[in-house]
């Protein structure tokens, strides 16, 4: 079958959206579930120990800071400063290549004692992208996509700020 | 607690390296193991039937159990494979050995590696070793991992962009001296350097490493018997690995984010600072330095961790193509031209060119090498070092 048929686009739009579905979303094993859960509420949820406060991430069963089961989980403002970033210009992912090149950013929170989170920088701005920047949150579903992920703006109001 | 020192007590006495253009080997992965074993012990002028271990690392396949029986062994008595991807444990294979040797465990071990693309894929092209929460933000490889450690080690570290070139360049200029290195007769200058495509920023294509076909391997024996084998045997004097931070399960949480993991920690020796201390040696008593470098920017930040050169801008003053090149530089690095420039068989063959510089045989020779450093992959999840040296450094 010829790859550049219309027939085969769609048959490959097809196995995009169901492998957009295998590569994220909650695990099997359920450790993660109200990350999903809370982008789905519109909301960042990090892992924060309900015994000592501590903050966790990524997913863990158990607290390494006090080694309690179960830590527990808690909102937090999805407000942070670029730790750092890189601008992907080959398609290791193929189901991405669509969106090539694009920017990630690992986000410091300080709300949640520094933790970083990765999220891709959206925005016409994104050229522009230097570590220490302020960026803001939100929440997209993609087309075809089952669950919404964080994404990154840059904070249009840091100007201003400083 | 000390009852088996490692220093000195093993030494490589053979050693093969079979490396074909990625996806053009002749043979599997098994059949290419058993040749590079068969043929490292030709070097070492022994019988493969005297073997009694195998270590491998990384995922590798075929046990001791499988190749043993295939190359017809007495006995199989030390059958080890390292866990740790991105070669970040290829080191620590050679120190296993060492370890098995040290203490009575076995006592002629080879340290071996294959891939053929047919076999086990094509190792940089989206595997997807990394989970949702990666992958959700478009992670999917090492190079973007090494690639957001390498920004910040250059944007906020203030390490030299100039530095990463530096240890390219050097790379293709050794190249040009071994007729079977993939970078022969491709000299690479700084204008081709970056005019090459961005893979993933700060990465260009020449910071990425090859991915060969093929196998190596190396036989470790005991340092009484190596003296009986050969005058130019590589002793190991000091071996170290170690896991800093936790990295892919805390999801780029780890400490020290732009350490290539070979650094100390406050309270905590490092791999590198457990490895000068066991072997009485800093680094200044280095001659020559192979670092696996799957990309430039956690190979730079190995050196760094290791005292070869020093942290910040200041790495761009040690960190030149000159002092980088056999011959001209005092830090001669990757002198066969290494994983970018030579070939990649998941790094085990830049073990194989420490070896040789402390035999005089390496293309790149670098004059009168007592001691040879052999770093593993920096940034993975588990690093190691090897320090190898001649008989009268023991």
């Amino acid at each position: 079958m010829s790859e550049s048929s219309p027939e085969a686009a769609v048959e490959r739009d097809d196995v995009d959206a169901r492998v957009r579905e295998y590569l994220w979303g909650p695990a099997a094993d359920g450790l993660d579930q109200p990350y999903w859960d809370g982008l789905v509420a519109g909301e960042l949820r990090l892992q924060r120990c309900g015994n000592c406060a501590e903050w966790i991430w990524g997913p863990q069963w158990i607290c390494g800071a006090c080694h309690t089961f179960d830590p527990g989980w808690a909102a937090v403002e999805a407000v942070g400063t670029v730790y750092s970033w890189s601008r992907s210009h080959y398609p290791f992912i193929t189901e991405l290549a669509d969106r090539t090149p694009y920017v990630t950013v690992l986000v410091e929170l300080p709300a949640a004692d520094n933790r970083r989170v990765l999220g891709i920088l959206t925005g016409d701005d994104a050229d522009g992208v230097r570590i220490g920047q302020r960026v803001v949150g939100h929440f997209e579903l993609d087309e075809g996509a089952t669950w919404p992920l964080l994404r990154w703006r840059r904070d249009s109001t840091e100007g201003a700020r400083s | 607690m000390s009852t088996a020192s490692l220093r000195g007590a093993a030494a490589v006495v053979g050693v093969a390296d079979l490396h074909y253009k990625r996806g053009e080997a002749p043979h599997g992965e098994l059949r290419m193991t058993l040749e590079a074993i068969v043929a490292a012990c030709a070097d070492a002028g022994m019988s493969p039937r005297e073997l009694d271990g195998f270590v491998s690392y990384a995922g590798g396949g075929h046990d001791g159990a499988i190749l043993g029986a295939a190359l017809g062994v007495e006995e199989v008595r030390w059958s080890n494979m390292m866990w740790g991807g991105g070669g970040g444990t290829v080191a620590a294979a050679l120190n296993n050995a060492a370890v098995a040797i040290a203490t009575g465990q076995a006592e002629c071990v080879v340290v071996f590696r294959a891939m053929a693309q047919e076999d086990s894929g094509r190792l940089g092209y989206a595997k997807y070793f990394y989970g949702p929460h990666y992958l959700a933000h478009g992670v999917g490889s090492p190079a973007q991992v090494c690639a957001l450690r390498t920004q910040r080690l250059l944007e906020h570290d203030g390490v030299p962009r100039e530095a990463l070139r530096a240890l390219v360049l050097a790379a293709y200029r050794h190249a040009q001296n071994n007729p079977t290195a993939a970078g022969y007769g491709r000299p690479l200058d700084e204008e081709g350097y970056e005019s090459s495509r961005m893979i993933t920023e700060p990465f260009h294509l020449y910071d990425c490493s090859r991915e060969s076909d093929g196998a190596v391997a190396l036989v470790l024996v005991s340092a009484e018997r190596a003296k009986a084998m050969r005058p130019d045997a590589a002793y190991v004097l000091a071996g170290a690995q170690g896991a800093p931070g936790g990295y892919s399960s805390i999801i780029d949480n780890d400490d020290l984010y732009t350490s290539a993991g070979f650094a100390a920690r406050p309270g905590r020796s490092g791999v590198a600072d457990r490895l000068w201390a066991a072997a009485g040696l800093g680094p200044d008593d280095v001659d020559v330095v192979q670092v696996y470098e799957n990309f430039s920017g956690p190979a730079v930040a190995a050196l760094i961790d290791h005292g070869l050169a020093p942290a910040g801008p200041s790495a761009g003053e040690v960190l030149t193509v000159d002092n980088l090149t056999a011959g001209i530089g005092k830090l001669p690095v990757n002198t066969s031209g290494g994983n970018i420039a030579d070939s990649f068989v998941n790094g085990m063959g830049l073990a194989v060119e420490a070896v040789r510089q402390i035999r005089g045989t390496s293309t790149n020779p670098v004059a009168d090498t007592h001691i040879s450093l052999f770093i593993g992959g920096p940034m993975a999840p588990l690093v190691s070092s090897t320090l190898f040296g001649r008989e009268d450094t023991l």
